[in-house]
């Protein structure tokens, strides 16, 4: 069987038009991204308000106790927030696909709408490939409008430290260019696959999200000073998730056909 | 090759089997009944006729494609329409068959006309743009019906197209499928209802887990016959005399009739002697037709539950 973009790209383009008219899921998705950029931009802000605070210092040292006494404290602490934010932020990618993903491919089976798609010519990876690009390009746009928000905030607010521009960093275009993309296609992987497996889009969502936990989870860590995140660490965890995605393709392929998306609801 | 033709078809899940040994044949331009009761295996039928699930025992072939090897050009070719109508509630009816037109790779300008033409025969035209969750269940059904024919396939399979319908939609649906089947198109309709069956299929497969009989509409309702025959006084008190008969036939008795079913005509005589050792003064003895109400249940209890 022959893969034709033309049918993957209808089911694309029919995704699209609906996710457009689903304000519910579209208000679900913004509210992520606004949290994830207002938050730093205020804790920022605390920082940035009176930088002769002597707390900033004490907080400092309990990050680095090998801080300076001649470094800025208040500029110390913003870069740190940003590394730090830079973990969470990544979050969004994962997690805006799932929402989607969830929607619109265990929502097919639950609107019965799925048995006349599959009625069609259309093929099992077709139909993955239009739902994932479907998926994928609306979280990577809001991650990038995200991202862009939130250099102009961090920036502005920023900006009495007096050394010009915060963001976007090595580190940050790293992380939204490269990490971000692979992010969302391991999110929205695990997401077709749970939900080619359950008969509800709900619940494909829950058990979709217990995957960002231990992504959470190692943000926390980082926060805590447990971890010690940096351009290594980040590397490294790109390269497990670009192998994660690629066992999920695997996957995909092998356990996607017609009759098992079709069997799984009697 | 066209129309349909089905071999030894089955359908196990697991330890279940859901529908085997089916043998028939649809022929082109005939619209042909699968009547059965719920979890019957029509569905079930359907879906390996369409490609949707893998038969487990026995071959089918669409115009010519095999359900088995042949799945993508078989879809060109069939136009389904399912148990319920899954359309996409926010998108709107043209929307809806636009998507499908996509899926087809057809060029919309060229095949949109003739959607046009079944939108406005079915009552649809002028809500193309409106998005059909504000349909009524009978217009969704209709524009389903319309998305079965964008690509202007050689069958179509309609399950259950009236279920779950009001009355009133459900004689829209009814007029809209008796016009395509004027058109001399192929049709294969999946029901449990007799009456719908009756007026529109030309032969009928009735099946319940098998095929238990198949045959044009008005010759399966003389399966069997019946004798109607007038007595004098009450017609009720010579049913436990006939109902003791060797072939011990289902009796109906109404004011001064009985009307008794028969497996073979040949049984006649022995009714009408049966009546007479009774006391019974016979005034007429007529064959009657069976009501296929009556064939179709006898069938169906006869059948594997
Ligand atoms: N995906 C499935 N898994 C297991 N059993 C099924 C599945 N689909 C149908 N069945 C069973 O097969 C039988 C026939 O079902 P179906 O074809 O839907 O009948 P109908 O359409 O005539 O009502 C039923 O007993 C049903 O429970
Ligand atoms: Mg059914």
């Amino acid at each position: 069987m022959a893969f034709r973009s033309r049918r993957a790209l209808a089911v694309f383009w029919k995704d699209f038009l609906d996710l457009r008219r689903n304000p519910v899921l579209l208000l679900g998705m913004a509210a992520l991204p606004l949290v994830l950029v207002v938050v730093p931009i205020i804790v920022v802000w605390t920082y940035v308000r009176d930088p002769n605070d002597s707390n900033l210092r004490v907080i400092a040292l309990y990050y680095d106790p090998t801080l300076p006494l001649n470094a800025n404290a208040g500029r110390f602490l913003v870069e740190r927030t940003l590394l730090d934010w830079f973990g969470m932020f990544l979050v969004m990618p994962v997690f805006v696909p799932i929402l989607i993903s969830s929607q619109s491919v265990a929502g097919e089976k639950e609107r019965r709408t799925l048995e006349p798609l599959l009625a069609s010519p259309v093929t099992a990876m077709e139909l993955v490939a239009g739902k994932s690009l479907a998926s994928l390009v609306p979280a990577l746009i809001i991650t990038w409008m995200a991202f862009v928000l939130l250099c102009v905030g961090v920036d502005v607010v920023a900006w009495p430290l007096g050394q010009g521009p915060m963001l976007p960093n090595t580190l940050w275009l790293f992380g939204i260019l490269v990490l971000a993309p692979l992010f969302a296609f391991f999110g929205n992987g695990v997401a077709v696959l749970i939900s080619a497996r359950v008969a509800e889009a709900r619940t494909a969502q829950q058990i979709a999200a217990l995957i960002v936990l231990p992504l959470v989870g190692l943000v926390a860590g980082q926060v805590a000073g447990f971890l010690h995140a940096g351009p290594v660490y980040y590397a490294v965890q790109g390269g497990v998730v670009l192998l994660l995605d690629v066992a999920l393709l695997w996957a995909s392929v092998r356990l996607l056909d017609r009759e098992r998306l079709i069997s799984r609801w009697g | 090759m066209s129309g349909i033709s089905v071999q030894g078809l089955a359908k196990r899940f697991g330890a279940r089997t859901a529908v085997e040994g089916l043998d028939f044949d649809v022929r082109p331009g005939e619209v042909f009944g699968l009547l059965g009761p719920n979890g019957a295996g029509k569905t079930t039928t359907v879906r390996m006729l369409t490609g949707l699930l893998q038969p487990s025992a026995g071959e089918a072939r669409v115009w010519g494609h095999s359900v088995r090897t042949d799945g993508e050009a078989l879809r060109r070719v069939v136009g389904l329409l399912t148990e319920q109508p899954g359309l996409y509630e926010r998108l709107s009816a043209r929307d809806n068959l636009r998507f499908f037109m996509k899926l087809h790779e057809l060029d919309e300008r060229q095949v949109w006309p003739r959607a046009r033409s079944y939108l406005e025969r079915f009552g649809l035209a002028g809500r193309e743009n409106d998005p059909c969750g504000g349909f009524s269940k009978g217009m969704r059904q209709k524009l389903a019906i319309v998305r079965t024919l964008v690509h202007d396939p050689k069958v179509i399979f309609l399950d259950e197209p009236t279920s779950g319908l009001d009355p009133e939609s459900a004689r829209t649906v009814r007029d809209a499928v008796a016009e395509l089947a004027a058109e001399g198109r192929t049709i294969v309709l999946c029901s449990h209802n007799l009456a719908e069956v009756e007026r529109l299929c030309t032969r009928v497969a009735v099946v319940k887990g098998r095929l238990l009989a198949m045959a044009p509409v008005n010759e399966l309702r003389r399966t069997g016959s019946a004798l109607e025959v007038k007595v004098e006084g009450e017609a009720e008190r010579y049913v436990q005399a006939l109902s003791a008969l060797p072939f011990a036939p289902n009796v109906l008795a109404e004011g001064a009739r009985l009307r008794v079913m028969l497996a073979d005509e040949a049984q006649a005589p022995d009714v009408v002697a049966c009546l007479v050792g009774a006391g019974a003064r016979v005034r007429s003895a007529v064959p009657a037709q069976r009501p296929l109400e009556e064939v179709y249940l006898e069938l169906i209890r006869e059948g594997r539950v």
